[in-house]
């Protein structure tokens, strides 16, 4: 058996060099005149060299042959397994293999990046908004429901976010008793009317300081219906019954980068105005401005 | 009453007045602009008879966007003082005819069309000078905004969009001093009788 | 779409429809401070707005005179400013009050013309700057009554005392009586609400006697 190993490795070997030897003489043929060849006699230098290679190469095929000649052929036939089956069919052309792969391996890729690209966006909204908590370990005091809280606590809630910014003061009135609609102005930019029903924000609206401070009537302006669609979207975005306070809180953090509405710019376009309306909105993490068409 | 900015459109050379207009009403139709009726500003100025001591100047300005307002502006030598009031001032100023005499020549009036888009309004109105023509104002108003500091960035790009170069780069000389001040419609009229007062002294159309 | 008419024009249409409330029927008289509240309990169930009560002002009223420079100039025109102390934010009131005809006696009520207006604020510079001068001022303090077209005041006049800064304090009654007017801002020659503002006057026939004041009689009484 290691007689045959050997006879083998002779053989390959044999093949490798001839293999070798017939690429350098397709190199020295593609190549033709170098400069190393001087400059007298070229053409002879040129044709020795590739007699050379050329013997060299009859020489390697006769190595072959006799190497070859030396292999004994194998009792049986081999046990090919699975491989065998690629000589079922080898024509191409009858078989879509090729073009199958291919669809596979882009399916494949496509799948990757886009399971991807969903991870990252759903990862930023997790809906792990269960009150439960399923660690047994530590005993937390059952959480009261977030609309059915006592007055005192929403008092409390309210004379926070009125300290929170110097430049919006708030107001509060007390229509459907015990949930307060306050008014909360920014600074001579807007204002915005805010229902809440116990220590959720329930309801926005924003207007100009002119007109009337009613929770139903639409703003006159295009640009200030426009902050209130992106108000109602973050207002469902901080929602965090889990945190009421950090949720109110992060609103009103929110809600206050609008008071540059009119002055600054979008950060990706650069310009104040895109269809006649400023950047109406300001991004959820870094609050920085942007066009409605731009972020 | 949002902030409000007055200029003037230069004329060029070989271009009239109602054909002016037409140019710029194209550029603003090409924006998106509705046409949403009329406007018309007109400003008459009566001086004060020497029996009352020092020359004093009363401006009676109307504007159709205020329409039951009468906005006047009294000049003595180093005061301005505005007032508005009800449409009946005009009759006391009729009363007033011994002590407060008008020069009819000096009528001045801008009108023309009046356009919104968005939460702009803009009009392009014909200027004349006792039924002479004498220029192009374009008036631009940001309703939603009563801070001229807060908004000027935006309104200048809104104007450089369809005036082009001949916008101005920086905000009228009487709101100069006002930007933090919330604005209010008497500061339209002011800059009205700015512009007025040069197209008065201006001879023929004012370049 | 046709363009706007510029102000005047409008103005001047207003005037010729005779549209425009340019004349002022009046009725004064004068009741003494201890009958005062019988007569606003009179007047109370008279007059509109029988459950809401009357209601209360506290003006303060400037009166101008524009006159030329000349000592005997005929020329003068007289104005009046009044603004509301307990409502800082409502506007001025401007009116220029003419010289009332009282007619003979088939006529009922005093007639005068008089254009009223709301202001800005800047209306005191804005009149002297323009000329006029400060004749006399004063505080009045009442009730305000109002019946269909017909505006009843009872009001009492008080001095300033101080300068205009602080009108409210230390002010002193000219009189021991209030001040009752009657009047009906109207165009000129609708002469049927004169007899209207008469019947009237008579349901307060005891109380209180409202006529036609002729002040040239009154400068004449010393």
């Amino acid at each position: 058996m290691e007689r045959d190993l050997d006879q083998l490795y002779t053989a390959l070997n044999a093949i490798k060099v001839l293999r070798s030897n017939v690429g350098s003489v397709f190199e020295t043929v593609s190549n033709g005149l170098r400069a190393d060849h001087g400059e007298e006699g070229k053409e002879n230098k040129f044709m020795l060299e590739l007699q050379d290679v050329l013997t060299t190469v009859n020489n390697n095929l006769r190595d072959v042959e006799t190497a070859a000649a030396n292999l004994t052929p194998p009792p049986g036939p081999f046990n090919l397994g699975n491989t065998a089956y690629l000589s079922q069919e080898t024509t191409q052309e009858r078989q879509a293999l090729y073009g199958q792969l291919v669809n596979s391996y882009k399916w494949t890729d496509k799948i990757r990046e886009y399971s991807t690209l969903a991870g990252n966006i759903l990862a930023t909204n997790s809906f792990n908004k269960t009150y439960k908590t399923f660690s047994t370990t530590k005993r937390r005091k059952t959480q009261t429901s977030n609309h059915n809280v006592p007055p005192e606590v929403i008092e409390n809630l309210i004379t926070g976010i009125d300290r929170l910014f110097p430049d919006v003061t708030i107001n509060a009135t007390r229509p459907f008793v015990p949930n307060p609609v306050i008014q909360a102005s920014l600074g001579r930019v807007l204002k915005a009317i805010i229902a809440f029903k116990g220590l959720m924000i329930e309801w926005v609206i924003v207007k100009a300081h002119s007109e009337s401070s009613d929770l139903w009537t639409e703003s006159r302006y295009k640009v200030f219906r426009k902050v209130t669609e992106n108000c109602h979207a973050a207002m469902c975005h901080f929602y965090s019954p889990t945190m009421p306070d950090l949720a109110v809180r992060s609103f009103m953090h929110w809600f206050h980068s609008y008071n540059t509405l009119f002055s600054c710019s979008c950060k990706r376009c650069g310009n104040h105005l895109h269809s006649n309306l400023p950047p109406t909105w300001r991004d959820l993490r870094t609050l920085e401005p942007y066009h409605e068409e731009c972020k | 009453m949002g902030v409000t900015v007055v200029q003037n459109f230069p004329i060029t050379e070989n271009r009239t007045g109602p054909s002016t207009i037409e140019l710029l009403t194209k550029r603003i139709s090409a924006l998106g602009a509705i046409q949403q009726g009329h406007f018309l500003v007109d400003c008459e100025t009566y001086t004060s008879v020497p029996q009352l001591g020092n020359p004093r100047t009363v401006h009676i300005l109307h504007n159709s966007e205020q329409p039951a307002t009468v906005f006047s502006i009294l000049e003595t030598e180093n005061k301005t003082i505005p007032l508005a009031t009800d449409g009946l001032f005009d009759l006391l100023m009729i009363k007033m005819a011994n002590f407060y005499t008008s020069k009819k020549q000096t009528k001045a009036e801008s009108k023309g069309p009046r356009y919104e888009i968005g939460d702009f309004l803009v009009k392009l109105g014909t200027v004349t000078v006792s039924q002479n023509f004498k220029g192009v104002l374009v008036e631009v108003e940001y309703r939603p905004c009563v801070v001229p500091a807060m908004c000027w960035e935006l309104m200048r790009e809104f104007l450089q969009g369809f005036l082009g170069s001949t916008a101005q780069s920086a905000p009228p000389l009487y709101l100069q001093n006002r930007m933090q001040d919330i604005y209010s419609p008497i500061d339209t009229i002011h800059q009205y009788l700015e512009q007025f007062t040069i197209y008065r002294k201006a001879p023929g159309l004012r370049t | 779409m046709t363009s706007p008419g510029s102000a005047v024009d409008s103005l001047s249409a207003a005037i010729k429809c005779n549209i425009i409330p340019n004349q002022e029927y009046l009725l004064q008289g004068s009741v003494l401070d201890q009958y005062v509240e019988v007569l606003l309990h009179r007047l109370r169930g008279l007059c509109d707005n029988v459950d809401s009560g009357p209601e209360s002002f506290n003006d303060h009223e400037l009166c101008f005179t524009l006159r030329g420079n000349t000592p005997n100039s005929s020329m003068v025109l007289p104005l009046r400013v009044r603004r509301a102390l307990d409502v800082p934010d409502a506007p001025w009131q401007l009116r220029y009050v003419g010289q009332h005809e009282l007619g003979d006696k088939n006529r009922p009520t005093a007639v005068r013309s008089s254009i009223d207006m709301a202001c800005s604020s800047t209306i005191v510079e804005f009149l002297t700057e323009l000329g006029c001068r400060v004749d006399f001022e004063y505080i009045a303090r009442g009730y305000m009554f109002r019946k269909g077209r017909m505006k009843i005041t009872v009001s009492k006049i008080f001095k300033m005392g101080s300068m205009a800064s602080k009108p409210n304090e230390s002010v002193e009654p000219i009189s021991q009586s209030y001040l009752v007017e009657l009047s009906v801002l109207a165009p000129s020659g609708q002469d049927a609400i004169a007899e209207d503002m008469r019947i009237f006057a008579e349901q307060l026939k005891p109380l209180v006697q409202l006529e036609k004041i002729d002040y040239k009689r009154l400068a004449h009484i010393q």
